[in-house]
């Protein structure tokens, strides 16, 4: 794994200098550093509480989303001068940060879900050997839930400082389909933070929930670009491209 | 020189029998002295457990045989010797080592796999080697014993998979709760079974422990063992939705906790998990409570399914072990015979520098003009040479010695030499 998270990080220092920016200008970039950040959040995971096997369930993950991103463009290296600020770090890098420690509770859902059939339906095999506690996939479900949620706040506010200060997504923003998602996503990840904190809920509630809030992440980051919408880098920089 | 074991184990004599020749930890140091004073160059540990009764022994004269030791197992218990005598195996050499490690690596074991019997024979070679009852090829043995019974388990799985019902219930509530630290748990009934799942659970660090029992006195006997808090069994609904870990075994003829209780239950835990074992035959739990979320039930036929299947993982690991073993046996033998030539190369190196000695005492006086550091050369040479010289025989006959050639070689070499000596015992 650290293998490579290494070779990772070489091609998207590559891919840095080769656009002279973050490596996030167009989805395919987006998506290789996204994978980066996932690495990068599951490295520390492990380092800290040590959970076995938990790259059985994330390995397909990454990989899934690492093959996928191939199908993307990675010719578009253009970005408008407007995106070259001090905002979009501030924006982008939380929220990158944020979506890959979901990516981690989604691997952890699948994972406590694998281990509560195996318990349920007796069966014993050496899968169930490897799998740590439904009581510690829970807890370490809720931590990067927790950290990943103040991130994703966070990106979303500078977000909105910067639509607002910059006008970038015109007079209507709030009704762009990214915004909307966004918040949607913020929505589902505070009433999962909610359900734990207040209310302390546990078990298979919040295992479903955390994917159904890891599938509205991934269509909040690439479903959009296919609706159309101006918050999507990819249709930014062609429209950019075409002004010029 | 040779080893010998003579022994009983649970396999080859009834309980009545290994109790009669049992040592404990009082009288195996007196034993170990009797037997040292009555064989003085013999080496020897005894191996005294439940299930098994052996003695160890070596000797470089192979002064001592397997009719020694039952005559000393007779005379020390003070028992008749055809009392005991037809149970009793024994083994030499090769096949005392295989023996002992098969032992060691608990392949011999009631409960095959179980790692009691390697701090068993630590202690056994522990004790004998205080008593100064061990020598070269005991201490050589039981450290290799010990040593291939961590290799064994270490590369294969004998030991790794549960085999009783109580380790196997407390795996399952393990793969469910990451500790037991502030759980708590709810026995229904007061049985033996109930007892020992509780010690487990206990051992793994359970504290709040509440006992419900139809006889009050009997749960409140077991929760005071626990430090736990016994209650009145009509009590028992309104634990149910605080317990983590519910263990039943009642003797009652219908279920004891039924499925809208558990439902309940549940709810008020907020998803919370629960683990409930049934080990009561009828049983005590409403089998359709396995179907809510976050309840997970077993009962005795479930967990004796998973000892089973265990068993049998221990049982093909054996195959594995065995070969390990036979590797090892090998080694060690090798290892032996080389030991069994050394004090013939050594008297042949004795012989060589006598000469050596001898010839330079006659040269000295020869050259009265030479000084020290130039005579200092002269002994330093000839040693050299003649440790040259025997570098090589000394090396094959060693490398002989391993496959058990050894003594034809020295044979040889001593008898081209003219190499004879009453201490040189092989």
């Amino acid at each position: 794994m650290m293998m490579g998270f290494l070779t990772h990080s070489g091609f998207l220092i590559f891919l840095g200098l080769e656009s002279g920016n973050i490596p996030i200008t167009n989805v395919y970039e987006s998506f290789i550093s996204l994978i980066w950040c996932i690495l990068f959040v599951y490295i520390n995971l492990d380092y800290l509480y040590k959970l076995p096997s938990l790259d059985t369930f994330l390995v397909p993950v990454v990989t899934a989303l690492s093959l996928w991103a191939l199908t993307f463009d990675g010719g578009d290296l253009f970005l408008t001068v407007s995106l070259q600020n001090f905002w979009l770090i501030a924006h982008i890098i939380p929220i990158f940060i944020g979506y890959a420690s979901f990516t981690i509770s989604f691997s952890l859902s699948i994972m406590y879900l694998t281990q509560q059939r195996q318990l349920k339906h007796k069966l014993f095999g050496p899968l169930f050997t490897r799998l740590p506690s439904l009581e510690g996939i829970d807890r370490l479900m809720w931590k990067t839930i927790s950290f990943g949620f103040p991130l994703l706040t966070l990106g979303l506010v500078f977000g909105t400082f910067w639509v607002k200060t910059q006008n970038i997504l015109g007079e209507q923003w709030y009704l762009d389909y990214k915004v909307v998602l966004g918040l949607a996503t913020w929505l589902i990840y505070a009433a999962l933070l909610h359900m734990r904190l207040v209310a302390s809920f546990h078990g298979t509630k919040i295992a479903c929930l955390t994917i159904a809030g890891f599938c509205l992440v991934l269509f909040t980051f690439i479903g959009t670009f296919f609706m159309g919408t101006k918050h999507a880098f990819q249709k930014v920089s062609e429209q950019v491209h075409t002004e010029f | 020189m040779s080893i010998l074991v003579v022994g009983l184990n649970h396999k080859s004599a009834p309980v009545e029998v290994r109790e009669k020749i049992a040592f404990n930890a009082t009288n195996i140091p007196t034993a170990l002295s009797l037997f040292l004073h009555r064989y003085q160059t013999a080496e020897s540990v005894i191996l005294s457990t439940c299930n098994r009764v052996e003695m160890y022994a070596s000797t470089m004269d192979g002064g001592v045989k397997t009719e020694d030791i039952l005559s000393f197992f007779a005379d020390f218990h003070k028992i008749a010797l055809d009392e005991f005598s037809p149970y009793m195996y024994h083994y030499t050499d090769d096949r005392a080592v295989d023996h002992l490690f098969f032992v060691t690596a608990s392949l011999d074991s009631m409960v095959l796999g179980e790692s009691q019997i390697l701090s068993q024979v630590k202690e056994a070679y522990t004790t004998a080697s205080m008593e100064e009852a061990t020598g070269k090829v005991m201490n050589q043995l039981f450290q290799q014993a010990l040593n291939v019974a961590k290799i064994v388990h270490t590369r294969t799985a004998i030991g790794k998979k549960k085999v009783s019902i109580s380790s196997v219930a407390v795996e399952f509530a393990e793969k469910i709760f990451q500790d037991f630290t502030g759980k708590m748990v709810l026995v229904v009934g007061a049985g033996e079974m109930c007892e020992l799942l509780l010690k487990h659970l206990y051992e793994e660090g359970a504290r709040t422990i509440v006992v419900a029992n139809r006889t009050f006195e009997r749960a409140q006997e077991i929760a005071n063992a626990f430090q736990g808090q016994a209650i009145k069994y009509e009590l028992l609904g309104e634990y149910l939705a605080k317990a983590d870990i519910i263990i039943s075994s009642t003797s009652a003829p219908h279920y004891v906790i039924h499925a809208n209780q558990v439902k309940d239950a549940i709810r008020h835990r907020r998803g919370n998990p629960m683990f409930l074992l049934d080990i009561a035959v009828p049983r005590d739990i409403e089998p359709e409570i396995a179907n809510i979320d976050n309840v997970y039930l077993y009962n005795i036929d479930d967990l004796q399914s998973v000892v089973s299947q265990n068993i049998d993982e221990r049982t093909r690991e054996v195959e594995k072990c065995r070969a390990i073993i036979e590797e090892e046996v090998e080694h060690f033998m090798a290892r032996l015979e080389e030991m069994k030539i050394e004090p013939a190369i050594t008297l042949l190196r004795n012989h060589f520098h006598t000469i050596g000695k001898e010839e330079l005492c006659r040269l000295k006086p020869k050259l009265k003009s030479i000084d020290n550091g130039e005579w200092e050369q002269v002994v330093y040479t000839v040693e050299r040479t003649i440790n040259k010289l025997l570098h090589h025989p000394a090396k094959v006959a060693k490398q002989e010695a391993k496959n058990g050639g050894g003594y034809r070689y020295v044979e040889i070499i001593r008898k081209l030499f003219g190499i004879f000596h009453h201490t040189d015992q092989i």
